[in-house]
């Protein structure tokens, strides 16, 4: 499971130096209008994507910044500048 | 020569398990998944309900999955009052499979203690054994020496990071071996007529008029009215050939045994604050699983950080172990939802898709019971009762269990 990640600060390190936050999923909805559905959307489901997928991470042991990365869920290797489905 | 000194084996055929079927153009059931959770829906649909025209489709091979890579551990002492019935009920089912299958599931029932490190974890499983024992599952709420008494290589001083501060003892839960469960229940169903269609590769689902028309595989299309997503970590994918999103995140989950040992521990023993459990197996290694990585992924390598944390958290709790050598680890994909209870669910909004996921590491020891009631749910189209509060439109009511003592927010990061 050796997953180095490239912190924007600190550079490529130690994924488990990371807490991952999330697959990337676009903006809060408004609340205006907001059904269950769709907060339920926002909250809880996610694509899973067997792929490349854009993701947040966090640097927790580290400088502590918040950022987003391309990963190959697949092979577990961070991606640089792949296309995204 | 071993058929001339063992006298039954002369003039037997070596038979095969699994028979080779060609794919049929089409079958009453289509059955997502060749894991625990498909095959034994496939043998309940067969045995119980009739219905023996059923497809498994699975993209390796039986077992290949969750269902072989699992600590085969199993228990009944849940927490909600929606999970225990069916896990008690699934706890005794496995010695009447071993008789009505004819296949030894070698069902070892020695007992899980499950061990309490801070007053707020034996707090919560005050709680727990409480619920368990409203339903009548036997569980008990064991302090250090008691502890000691039932595991005596457990170390129990205060030397420990987290000393051990008393227990929650369940002593009809136990280890089942995986693969014969999972061998076991597929040679009942192909006795049955179930066809088995290994190395095959669902590629998409038809629907037609909110109704479930055909499933596309890599060996041709197959029509049928009903399909059952038992996919297990790869649910999300097949669900999302349907258009439905699931809230899963499919985590990678490690576990390793040791080199086999003369019989030292005799129960199942848990930590959640090591988090750890280990059981020793009946070839005597010591078999134990660790946390999950914490970010989703589809792959099942394994990592030196988690041998180094399994060594550690063993060899504090049972210093006894220390020196012993790991033999192997493997990994397997954990399906997790939010609230840590399965997602189970059919005909909403499409007719005749059925899904049985997100069972995270409650899986294995659920396996069997839930394939009995989802043929139940298949065959008739009603959601029995035991299933219907694990259904995905709970999320959008706000309606998450409570399996865990933690608030139900469950995901990689926790």
């Amino acid at each position: 499971m050796s997953l180095t990640i490239t912190c924007p600060i600190c550079g490529k390190r130690n994924g488990y130096e990371f807490r991952f936050g999330g697959e990337e999923r676009g903006p809060r909805p408004d609340e205006e209008g907001l059904t269950h559905e769709q907060w339920c959307n926002y909250v809880h489901m996610r694509k899973n994507i067997g792929g490349i997928q854009r993701e947040w991470w966090y640097h927790r042991d580290g400088c502590g910044s918040w950022f987003t990365i391309q990963r190959d869920t697949l092979t577990n290797l961070e991606i640089k500048g792949a296309e995204e489905i | 020569m071993i058929s001339k000194i063992i006298p039954g084996l002369s003039g037997r055929k070596k038979q095969r398990i699994l028979k080779k079927h060609p794919l049929k153009e089409s079958y009453d059931a289509v059955i997502i998944g060749g894991g625990l959770h498909g095959i034994a829906a496939a043998y309940f649909l067969a045995k119980e309900r009739g219905m023996t025209d059923v497809a498994v489709i699975e993209k390796k091979y039986i077992g290949f999955g969750g269902s072989g890579r699992n600590t085969a551990i199993v228990r009944a002492n849940q927490r909600t009052k929606e999970n225990l019935p069916l896990y008690a009920e699934g706890l005794e089912l496995w010695p009447r499979l071993t008789n009505e299958l004819d296949f030894n599931l070698m069902f070892f029932n020695c007992g899980n203690l499950n061990l309490a490190h801070s007053e707020a974890a034996l707090g919560s499983m005050r709680l727990q054994v409480a619920s368990a024992q409203f339903h009548g599952v036997e569980s008990e709420l064991v302090d250090a020496k008691q502890c000691k008494e039932i595991v005596p290589i457990l170390d129990i001083s205060d030397r420990l990071t987290y000393p051990v501060m008393g227990g929650m003892y369940h002593p009809p839960g136990g280890i089942v071996r995986h693969d014969a469960v999972v061998w076991g229940l597929a040679r009942g169903a192909v006795n049955l007529g179930v066809h088995i269609h290994q190395g095959t590769e669902v590629t998409g689902i038809n629907v037609h008029r909110g109704s479930i028309a055909s499933v596309e595989t890599s060996r041709g299309r197959i029509s049928t009215p009903l399909v059952l997503n038992a996919a297990g970590a790869y649910s999300t994918l097949i669900s999302a050939m349907v258009g439905i999103r699931l809230p899963i995140h499919v985590l990678t989950i490690q576990a390793m045994v040791t080199q086999p040992l003369k019989p030292l521990l005799n129960h199942v023993v848990s930590s959640g604050a090591y988090h750890c459990y280990a059981n020793q197996t009946l070839k005597g290694e010591i078999a134990t699983g660790a946390h999950m990585d914490p970010w989703p992924n589809y792959t099942t390598d394994v990592s030196a950080h988690y041998i180094k944390h399994q060594a550690e958290a063993l060899t504090e709790l049972m210093p006894c172990l220390k020196g012993v050598k790991f033999m192997r680890s493997w990994a397997g994909l954990a399906d997790m939802t939010p609230d840590m209870a399965p997602i189970i669910d059919g005909n909403d909004h499409i007719k005749g898709y059925f899904m049985d996921c997100g069972w995270g590491y409650f899986g294995f020891k659920s396996g069997a019971i839930i394939g009995k009631y989802m043929a139940e749910f298949m065959a008739t189209g009603r959601c029995p009762e035991r299933l219907a509060p694990f259904n995905l439109r709970r999320y959008e009511d706000h309606k998450l269990m409570g399996e865990i003592a933690n608030p139900v927010n469950y995901g990689p990061w926790n």
